[in-house]
């Protein structure tokens, strides 16, 4: 075993460059944005952002979609959870929510668009808010149920033996261990939601979000030092989302 | 009540995804009419793509994402061998975490960030020119193949590492210890237990890289350039212009061969023991 440790260095190479290669177009964005066209390090695209009404408009509109979905999607998730745990078909349930996975965000964007459009809902908020739920929800199942797989159901026979009820087992035995996932869940939902754009722009109807409005912009009018702020925040943002959610979810002791 | 909040979440995957599918595939056999379409039972939308330039787009858009799958494939598979072997558990998920925060990212932000690089006055073109290493900015680095491809696995690869993860971390030391005391070589061991093990992981990774890119709409454009056609920006072209049953036509092929690759699964590489291998994992 220690050999094959030796002879797979160039595999931990191969780790270490892709990792680098995926991040590096992410610098020079990052340092774009904090430079004027002539060069010079400032702040002006970001100045800039905050006199742009549009971008003010899209800013909240993707922070209110981002909370909606980040709840939704963890209450979807944490009853998905636990419905393959207990209603005997967990791996249909589980195939179900993993869906999304497989279905192309321009194939899932059109698909609701067109049933939008049959049934004559007109495309608002609440349209965004599904759409981006059903991609964030198979991610959000699956961080609740590796948390939940840590968690021992005996405890809560040891619940229901002293007379609690399941909702009350669940409160205050289960709930407060599992608690970290649930976070987890949403943290990562929320950065998904923030970051969506194919889905959200078959829906979006006369609604921005920052993506959509990243989207459209550059294909009309390509890039601009506004664009390349855009861009810089919501990169910064979701490394900064990124490491909350690390600390959410590691801090966590296993069940003894 | 427990029962139907406990079947919520199914019935929101039932209402607001399956459905959907399914009305797609109606649609594409409904006509145009002006800038609306209404019920009909016709092929005119198929035969569209049958006849005209759209078959290329098809078949090279098919070729392309069984290139790109591929490749990624190859990349992804060494990396989750040695993250499920022989990194420890909290060097592995950090790991992890450090392939998925690009895999996040806005895809639009992400690939517009490569042109920054890529483009003919480009941060590579640049340093090459500077450097002597060539005199003419290099024109195959953006707007080509090579772009179109590096967009499409740095989309999809990073997150095809974890189901090969998921099932390679769940094969049995046991079955690798045996191997071992029965005298077989360490490729050997790999070649017989390792990757038919893994199989189930690798056709999950397969089929989640292949639709993604099969229906991938933001790399083409923008790293592809004009003209650049695969199957997602046709669609998305023919959203643009209001004709859906195009568009609906066009995406009943990608769901189709999802669909396809589903059921191969399920017969085949036996779709069960991996979503069993997800209930059972313990990050």
């Amino acid at each position: 075993m220690r050999s094959s440790t030796s002879r797979l260095w160039p595999v931990w190479v191969l780790i270490v460059v892709v990792l680098a290669l995926l991040y590096a177009p992410t610098l020079p964005v990052i340092v774009l944005s904090f430079t004027d066209t002539q060069g010079n390090p400032s702040i002006v695209g970001y100045a800039e952002l905050l006199h742009t009404d549009i971008v003010i408009k899209a800013l909240r509109t993707s922070a209110v979609i981002g909370v909606a979905v980040a709840v939704l999607a963890s209450i979807l998730g944490l009853l998905a959870a636990i419905s393959i745990r207990e209603l005997g078909i967990p791996r249909l349930v589980l195939l179900c929510m993993l869906l999304p996975l497989f279905i192309p965000g321009v194939s899932m964007g059109l698909a609701s668009a067109l049933l939008f459009k049959i049934m004559g809902i007109s495309p608002s908020l609440v349209t965004i808010i599904i759409v981006q739920t059903l991609w964030a929800l198979p991610f959000a199942t699956l961080i609740i149920l590796t948390v939940m797989a840590t968690f021992d159901p005996a405890y809560l026979e040891a619940a229901y033996v002293a007379g609690a009820s399941r909702l009350q087992a669940f409160r205050d035995i289960e709930f407060p261990l599992i608690a970290p996932g649930i976070f987890g869940a949403a943290s990562f939902s929320f950065i998904i939601s923030i970051n969506e754009t194919i889905r959200t722009s078959a829906v979006q109807g006369p609604w921005n979000t920052v993506p959509t409005y990243i989207w459209s912009s550059y294909k009309q009018v390509g890039l601009s030092p506004v664009l390349y702020a855009l861009m810089g925040l919501i990169i910064l943002s979701t490394f900064a989302l990124a490491i909350a959610y690390l600390l959410l979810t590691v801090r966590r002791k296993p069940a003894a | 009540m427990r029962q139907a909040l406990l079947s919520l979440p199914l019935l929101f995957i039932v209402i607001f995804m399956v459905v959907p599918l399914g009305v797609t595939i109606m649609v594409s056999f409904w006509e145009r009419a002006g800038l609306r379409f209404k019920p009909a039972f016709t092929l005119k939308s198929y035969e569209t793509i049958v006849e005209g330039a759209r078959l290329d787009v098809l078949i090279r858009s098919i070729a392309a994402a069984v290139e790109a799958t591929t490749l990624s494939l190859l990349i992804a598979y060494p990396i989750a061998y040695v993250l499920a072997r022989k990194a420890s558990p909290a060097v592995a998920r950090l790991i992890l975490l450090l392939f998925t925060v690009p895999f996040l990212i806005n895809y639009v932000v992400r690939n517009v960030a490569w042109t920054s690089l890529l483009g003919r006055t480009g941060t590579i073109n640049s340093f090459l020119i500077q450097a002597g290493i060539v005199d003419q900015p290099l024109d195959w680095l953006l707007y080509s193949n090579f772009s179109v491809f590096l967009g499409l696995i740095s989309t999809y690869m990073p997150f095809m590492i974890f189901p090969l993860f998921l099932s390679l971390a769940a094969i049995d030391r046991q079955y690798l210890e045996a191997s071992a005391d029965l005298g077989a070589s360490a490729v050997a061991t790999f070649l017989r237990i390792t990757l038919p093990l893994s199989l189930p992981g690798i056709f999950a990774a397969v089929v989640f890289g292949f639709v993604g890119c099969l229906g991938e709409s933001a790399v083409p454009i923008i790293m592809g350039g004009v003209g650049y056609e695969l199957l997602g920006n046709t669609i998305t072209s023919s959203m643009d212009v209001l004709n859906y049953p195009l568009a609906a036509a066009l995406s009943t092929v990608v769901i189709v061969m999802m669909l396809l690759l589903m059921v191969s699964w399920y017969l085949v590489f036996d779709l069960k023991t991996f979503l069993g291998k997800i209930l059972e994992w313990r990050s």
